[in-house]
């Protein structure tokens, strides 16, 4: 029998040394990544942090649902539309990106917190490719989440779902194929932008500009330039770049008049350029770890 | 085996020399180091770490090999910074349990373990509060329970003390002698205030230019810096002289001179000394000189 009062008694163990595991590197790039992923969304934050992520994961599915929606009421299932999710929604993930990279690099730097992470057992390189991971894994919740939701809703609300699923699946390699290199797309572009910043806030107006000013400022250049200039300065504007590869991607031929009808380049074309710019974007990142740590 | 051992450890930045073939071998304990600012202090606790690279020569820390063994040996060492390193928006609880896993430990043990550091730097209640509202006392407090976390073997305390209140530095100093006394976890501290280091430090590593200038026991350093401080009325340069004359080491500072310490027959000389000269004395006092004078004068030399 236990002594009654035994329940309430607080012991001070005094310090207790630990002879348990320790995991080492890979553990701490895992705990690194998990972290970071749930920082994009502010979960283990302040109600400020989680504000802006919560409304562009909110609102990202809202042309999905609407597509659903229509396509159901009027019965016809084609006018689920893949490849426009991505246009419609690429403001919202420019926008998360320019505010969640910052928060991800430039205020554990800031904050200083970046000293401790290097003093565990993890090299700069890893620092910068799990930052790289969280965020990709992040813009990939609010790119393939919605399509999806798309996918899934056009398949049970069609008469005959197994029909349409037999004739639907072989679209879900571009779906998820094409959401993923999206995501890893903008995640390196906002990933390297901010790794060069300061300040947070300098960070998120430099991320900015490269979704909205360069768009508009290549469509100031294009009317002023002429001969190939004028063609290809259009591809400074990376949502282009992202609408051209996923129509390709979808196999949708873009309106006669839209501009990037006139660009008429091959659709491999738009996806060799964000491997490229992906490529450049890691490499500075991770350059620019590892000098901080020399 | 040794704590820390360096051989001929030397870092060289383009048109500096950081540390300057620095050969030494600490063994478990608290350890002071000190340093004026500049004299690499930095840079080798830096190097401890693995964050840097070393020009030339080699340095053990708990026999791993620093550069080659650095993510093997951090699991084992744990870093308080001098600057700020918390993030504001975050719990302490939370924030302690993230860097037990950062440093390794399984999920269920780091949560547990950030509990336990949490209370043992005396953070109850407010842990699951954001950081950001945490006064300076508290920060320093999380500082030192994310470096304790995972049970390091050698503990790294930059400045632990830095912007503390009296009451908070009483405090500070009381939970480095405990980790290092009761936990049994070696200590190396850095502090620019040597009564502190006199206080809490069983053994003191000096450097200055990035050379070893003492590694011993804190008590025979400190009596090698002990001065005499006498304030006078009058006659300050004659006393000086008298005092140079009598083969002791003397600084003039206004109406006080300063006296090197050199046994007991010093007070017998600066007696007979102002008996002769009949100057009346105002003050007389052993002090201990803060290491920037020290490692300024020093450099005079």
């Amino acid at each position: 029998m236990t002594e009654p009062r035994a329940a309430g008694t607080i012991y001070d163990l005094g310090y207790q040394r630990y002879a348990g595991p320790r995991l080492g590197r890979n553990s701490a790039i895992a705990n690194l990544i998990g972290y970071s992923f749930r920082a994009a969304f502010g979960i283990g934050r302040g109600p400020k942090a989680k504000l802006l992520p919560m409304i562009v994961s909110g609102v990202v599915f809202l042309p999905a649902i609407v597509q659903v929606a229509v396509a159901s009421a009027t019965g016809r299932p084609e006018l689920v539309n893949y490849a426009n999710q991505l246009n419609f929604t690429a403001f919202l993930l420019a926008l998360f990106v320019a505010v969640q990279a910052p928060e991800l690099v430039v205020t554990e730097k800031q904050q200083g917190v970046l000293s401790l992470y290097l003093s565990r057992p993890m090299t700069a390189t890893d620092y910068a490719m799990s930052k790289m991971f969280a965020l990709s894994g992040a813009m990939l919740l609010i790119t393939l989440g919605p399509q999806l939701f798309m996918f899934f809703g056009k398949v049970l609300l069609s008469p005959t779902p197994w029909t349409l699923i037999k004739s639907e699946y072989p679209l879900l390699g571009p779906i998820i194929g094409g959401t993923m290199m999206t995501s890893i797309f903008v995640a390196a572009i906002g990933l390297s932008i901010s790794s060069l910043a300061v300040r947070r806030a300098q960070a998120t107006a430099s991320v900015i500009a490269i979704f909205l000013v360069l768009p508009a400022a290549s469509g100031i250049i294009r009317t002023v330039a002429t001969g190939s200039v004028r063609k290809y300065i259009l591809l400074a504007n990376p949502i282009l770049v992202i609408s051209g590869f996923t129509n390709w991607l979808f196999d949708v031929q873009a309106r006669r008049r839209a501009v990037i009808t006139r660009l008429d380049l091959p659709g491999q074309a738009y996806l060799y350029l964000m491997i490229g710019v992906t490529v450049v974007g890691v490499a500075t990142l991770v350059w620019r770890y590892r000098r901080q740590n020399a | 085996m040794s704590l820390i051992s360096a051989r001929e450890l030397t870092k060289r930045y383009p048109g500096v020399t950081a540390l300057d073939a620095l050969t030494v071998d600490l063994e478990p304990g608290i350890i002071g180091f000190v340093g004026a600012n500049g004299a690499g202090k930095s840079t080798f606790i830096r190097i401890l770490l693995g964050l840097l690279p070393q020009t030339s020569g080699t340095v053990s820390v708990l026999g791993f090999d620093s550069q080659k063994d650095a993510l093997e040996l951090r699991q084992f060492v744990g870093y308080m910074p001098e600057h700020d390193c918390l993030p504001l928006d975050v719990s302490g609880t939370d924030f302690v349990t993230h860097m037990g896993g950062m440093s390794g430990l399984p999920f269920a043990a780091a949560r547990e373990r950030a509990a336990e550091m949490l209370r043992h730097v005396g953070l109850y209640e407010e842990r699951y509060r954001l950081i950001g509202s945490y006064s300076t006392g508290m920060k320093q407090r999380v500082k030192l329970a994310q470096a304790l976390v995972h049970d390091p073997r050698l503990l790294l305390l930059d400045e632990p003390t830095n912007g503390l209140d009296p009451a908070g530095r009483e405090e500070m100093l009381e939970l480095v002698m405990r980790t290092g006394r009761e936990f049994g976890i070696a200590v190396m501290v850095t502090s620019h205030l040597l009564g502190e280091i006199e206080r809490v430090c069983d053994h003191l590593l000096a450097i200055d230019n990035g050379k070893l200038h003492y590694s011993g026991p804190v008590a025979a350093f400190t009596q090698q810096t002990q001065h005499l401080v006498l304030e006078l009325d009058d006659d300050v340069p004659a006393f000086a002289d008298r005092l140079r004359h009598a083969g002791l080491e003397v600084s003039k500072h206004g109406y006080e001179l300063h006296i090197a310490v050199a046994g007991d027959e010093m007070y017998d000389t600066v007696r007979d000394i102002a008996a002769e000269l009949e100057v009346p004395i105002g003050r007389m006092e052993v002090t201990r000189h803060r290491l920037q004078e020290l490692f300024a004068q020093m450099q005079h030399d």
